[in-house]
C-alpha cells in the first residue's frame, strides 16, 4: 500500500514519458491488429490471386496496398456471381426489417409507457422473458412455422420474425418514459385522442431514439446468417451473407481475390455508416444492454 | 386499485417539476374520480397499440418455443413432418450418450470459458485506458468498434485467410522465424484460434460497456480515495473493480450468450473439423435437423442449450440484486 502512494506520489517528469511512450505503443499495436486486416481484406479483393500470395509471403506493406490494382474480382462478382442480386436482395429484407420495427416496436413503446392498464406488469414480463432466449437455438422450430405459414423460401420470411425486437422496444421504451405526461394531459385536455398523441407529441420528440434504432435494426438485418440460410432456398433470393458464406465454406478451395471483394463489399456500406453515425451505433449497442 | 393507487402520486411528482402544478392538479382529481373503471377502460386503446408487437412476439417466439417442446419429444424428418414417431425422453437420453454431442457440448463450453477467460480483463483494461486523457482515443474507440459492425460471416471469411497455411498471419510470424503453424486444420490449435478470432470481434463492445460503467462512477468517489493517499492500482483494485461488478456481470452474460450462439466460425471456418474439435452446439443443431434430417433430435439439444442459457440469466440476476451498489 505504502509503497503504490509513494510510487503514485512521484509523479515527475520520467513516469509521465514512460507513460506516454507505452500509450504509443498501445496505440500502434491496436492499430495493427485492427485495421491491417481490413487493409488487407481490400487490397487483395482488388489483386489477382498470384499478387495476393506474392504480396503475403515473404511479410511486406505490399500485402496491404494494391500495387497492380485491377477490378476484375469486383466485375467477376457482379457478373458470374450475382452479387449485385444478393446486395438487393439483403437490402430488400433490411427495409423490410427496419420499417416493421420501427412501427410495431413504437406503437408497443407508446402502449407500455402511456397508458395504464390492469396487466401491464404481467405483457411487459412476457416480453421480457423472450429478451433471455438465445435466438439461434429457436431457428429448428421456427422454420416449421414459417412453413407452416407458407412464408419459406421468401423475403419476407427473413425479416418477419425479426420485426417484434425486444431489444427495440426497450430502447423506444426508456426514451418514450423521459418525455413528461403533462405533455400528454394538456394534450388530452385539448381533446387529442392517443393516436393523434402518439403521432403529433410523443414521436417528433424521440428522434434520437428512432434513428438509432433504424441503424441498429439495419445493421442486425444485413448481418444476420444462419436464419436467411435456413429460410432461402433459391438461389436468386439469396442474401448476401450467405452468398459470400457459400464461397468459402469449409473444404473447398475458394478464389481468395473473389471472396475477398465479396466480404468488401459486403462489409462497406455498413463500416461508412458506422464510420458517419458512430456515436448512435455505440449508444444503440451498449443500451441494448442495459435492460 | 392497488397500480392506480401508487400511479398517482408518482405522476404528480413528475410533473411537480414541470411547473404545471395548477392543472396537474385538476387532472389528478379528475383521474382519481375515474378511479378503477378507467383503468379497465384503458385496456382496450393499450391492447391496439400492444397487438401487433405481441402476435409477432407469439407467433415468432412463443409458438416455436411450445413447437420445439414437442418436437424434442418425437422422432421425424423435415421431408415428412407429419409421419412422426412419439419417443418420449429418449432424444434427450440420446444426447448425453451420444459422444458427438457431449463433445459439442464441451467444445462450445470450452468456447465460451476461453472467451470470458480472454475478452473480460482485456476489454477492461482498454475500457481504463479509454477513460484516461490520452491522445488517439477516438481513433482507438472507432477501430475497437470496426469488428462488432462486421458480420460474422465477413469475421469469420477474414480469418480464415488470415490463418491460413500462407496466409497473413504466418507470414507476419514468419518476420520471427517461426514455421507456418496449421491453425485451422491443428486439432490443438483450432478452437484456441477462434477464441482469439472471437475475441478480435467481441471486444470492442465489452470495452464500451465497461467505460459506460467506468464514466458512472461519480468522480468525488475516485477524489475521495486519492485524498486519502490511494494510489492508482489500489483505487482500481478496491473502488473501481468492486463498483463495477454489475458491468461485469452484464457484459459476461452478453458474452456467454454470443459464444453460446456462435455458428458462422465452425460452419465457415472449419466444418467442426478437426475431429470435432470446433463443432458448436448451433452448428451440430443446425447439421442434426437439416442435413441429418432428424429435428426431433435437434430439438433436445436446443432445449438443453436453452436452459443453459436460462440458468446463466437467472444467476445473472440473483447475484445483480444482492452485490455492491452505490
Amino acid at each position: 500500500m505504502t509503497a503504490v502512494t509513494n510510487h503514485s506520489r512521484g509523479r515527475g517528469r520520467r513516469p509521465m514519458i514512460g507513460w506516454r511512450l507505452l500509450s504509443l505503443v498501445v496505440v500502434l499495436v491496436i492499430v495493427a491488429v485492427f485495421l491491417l486486416p481490413y487493409l488487407w481484406m481490400v487490397s487483395s479483393g482488388l489483386k489477382t490471386q498470384n499478387d495476393i500470395f506474392s504480396d503475403v509471403a515473404p511479410f511486406s506493406w505490399r500485402a496491404f496496398v494494391p500495387v497492380h490494382g485491377t477490378l476484375d474480382n469486383v466485375v467477376r462478382l457482379f457478373t458470374e456471381k450475382s452479387i449485385g442480386r444478393a446486395l438487393v436482395n439483403s437490402l430488400i429484407v433490411a427495409v423490410i426489417q427496419v420499417a416493421g420495427s420501427l412501427v410495431v416496436c413504437s406503437l408497443a413503446a407508446y402502449g407500455l409507457t402511456r397508458i395504464k392498464f390492469k396487466g401491464r406488469g404481467v405483457v411487459f414480463a412476457l416480453i421480457l422473458a423472450t429478451f433471455m432466449l438465445p435466438a439461434e437455438a429457436l431457428v429448428v422450430p421456427m422454420y416449421s412455422v414459417v412453413a407452416d405459414l407458407g412464408l419459406q423460401d421468401s423475403l419476407v420470411a427473413v425479416a418477419l420474425p425479426w420485426v417484434a425486437s425486444v431489444f427495440g422496444l426497450f430502447l423506444l421504451k426508456q426514451s418514450f418514459e423521459e418525455i413528461p405526461t403533462s405533455l400528454d394531459e394538456a394534450a388530452r385536455l385539448d381533446g387529442a385522442g392517443h393516436l393523434r398523441i402518439f403521432w403529433s407529441i410523443i414521436l417528433p420528440n424521440v428522434k434520437t431514439a428512432l434513428a438509432t434504432l433504424c441503424l441498429i435494426t439495419f445493421m442486425f438485418s444485413w448481418n444476420a446468417f444462419l436464419w436467411p440460410l435456413i429460410v432461402v432456398q433459391t438461389p436468386e433470393k439469396q442474401v448476401v451473407q450467405v452468398a459470400i458464406a457459400q464461397s468459402v465454406s469449409a473444404g473447398e478451395l475458394p478464389d481468395w481475390g473473389m471472396t475477398f471483394a465479396g466480404a468488401a463489399v459486403a462489409t462497406v456500406p455498413l463500416i461508412v455508416l458506422f464510420l458517419f453515425l458512430q456515436r448512435f451505433f455505440v449508444r444503440g449497442l451498449a443500451t441494448s444492454g442495459l435492460r | 386499485m392497488a397500480s392506480g393507487g401508487t400511479a398517482l402520486p408518482r405522476k404528480a411528482a413528475r410533473t411537480r417539476g414541470e411547473g404545471v402544478q395548477p392543472s396537474s392538479r385538476g387532472t389528478g382529481t379528475r383521474a382519481r374520480r375515474l378511479g378503477r373503471s378507467s383503468l379497465r377502460h384503458n385496456a382496450l386503446p393499450a391492447l391496439g397499440f400492444l397487438t401487433p408487437f405481441l402476435l409477432l412476439l407469439l407467433v415468432f417466439q412463443y409458438v416455436p418455443l411450445v413447437v420445439m417442446a414437442k418436437n424434442s419429444l418425437y422422432s421425424f424428418s423435415l421431408f415428412n413432418p407429419d409421419a412422426g414417431k412419439f419417443v418420449g425422453t429418449d432424444n434427450f437420453v440420446r444426447v448425453f450418450t451420444d459422444a458427438t454431442a457431449l463433445q459439442s457440448m464441451l467444445v462450445t463450453l470450452l468456447f465460451t470459458i476461453g472467451l470470458l477467460i480472454l475478452v473480460i480483463p482485456l476489454s477492461f483494461l482498454l475500457a481504463v485506458y479509454l477513460n484516461g486523457k490520452l491522445a488517439a482515443r477516438a481513433l482507438i474507440r472507432t477501430m475497437i468498434f470496426l469488428p462488432v459492425v462486421t458480420s460474422a460471416v465477413v469475421v469469420a471469411t477474414l480469418w480464415t485467410f488470415l490463418l491460413n497455411q500462407s496466409g497473413l498471419i504466418n507470414s507476419a510470424l514468419g518476420v520471427l522465424g517461426i514455421a507456418p503453424l496449421g491453425f485451422l486444420t491443428d486439432r490443438n490449435e483450432a478452437l484456441p484460434a477462434l477464441i482469439v478470432m472471437s475475441v478480435w470481434q467481441q471486444i470492442g463492445l465489452a470495452a464500451v460497456l465497461f467505460l459506460g460503467g467506468l464514466q458512472s462512477i461519480p468522480a468525488e468517489l475516485q477524489e475521495a480515495a486519492y485524498t486519502d493517499g490511494a494510489g492508482p492500482v489500489s483505487r482500481l483494485r478496491y473502488l473501481t473493480i468492486p463498483l463495477l461488478s454489475r458491468t461485469t456481470l452484464f457484459v459476461v452474460v452478453i458474452m456467454t450468450v454470443f459464444a453460446l450462439q456462435a455458428f458462422a466460425p465452425a460452419y465457415i471456418m472449419t466444418g467442426g473439423a478437426p475431429d470435432g474439435t470446433t463443432n458448436l452446439i448451433i452448428f451440430q443443431i443446425y447439421r442434426t435437423a437439416f442435413y441429418l434430417q432428424q429435428p426431433g433430435y435437434a430439438s433436445a439439444m436446443a432445449v438443453i442449450v436453452l436452459i443453459f442459457a436460462l440458468l446463466v440469466s437467472l444467476v445473472q440476476m440473483r447475484l445483480l440484486r444482492t452485490r455492491w451498489n452505490y
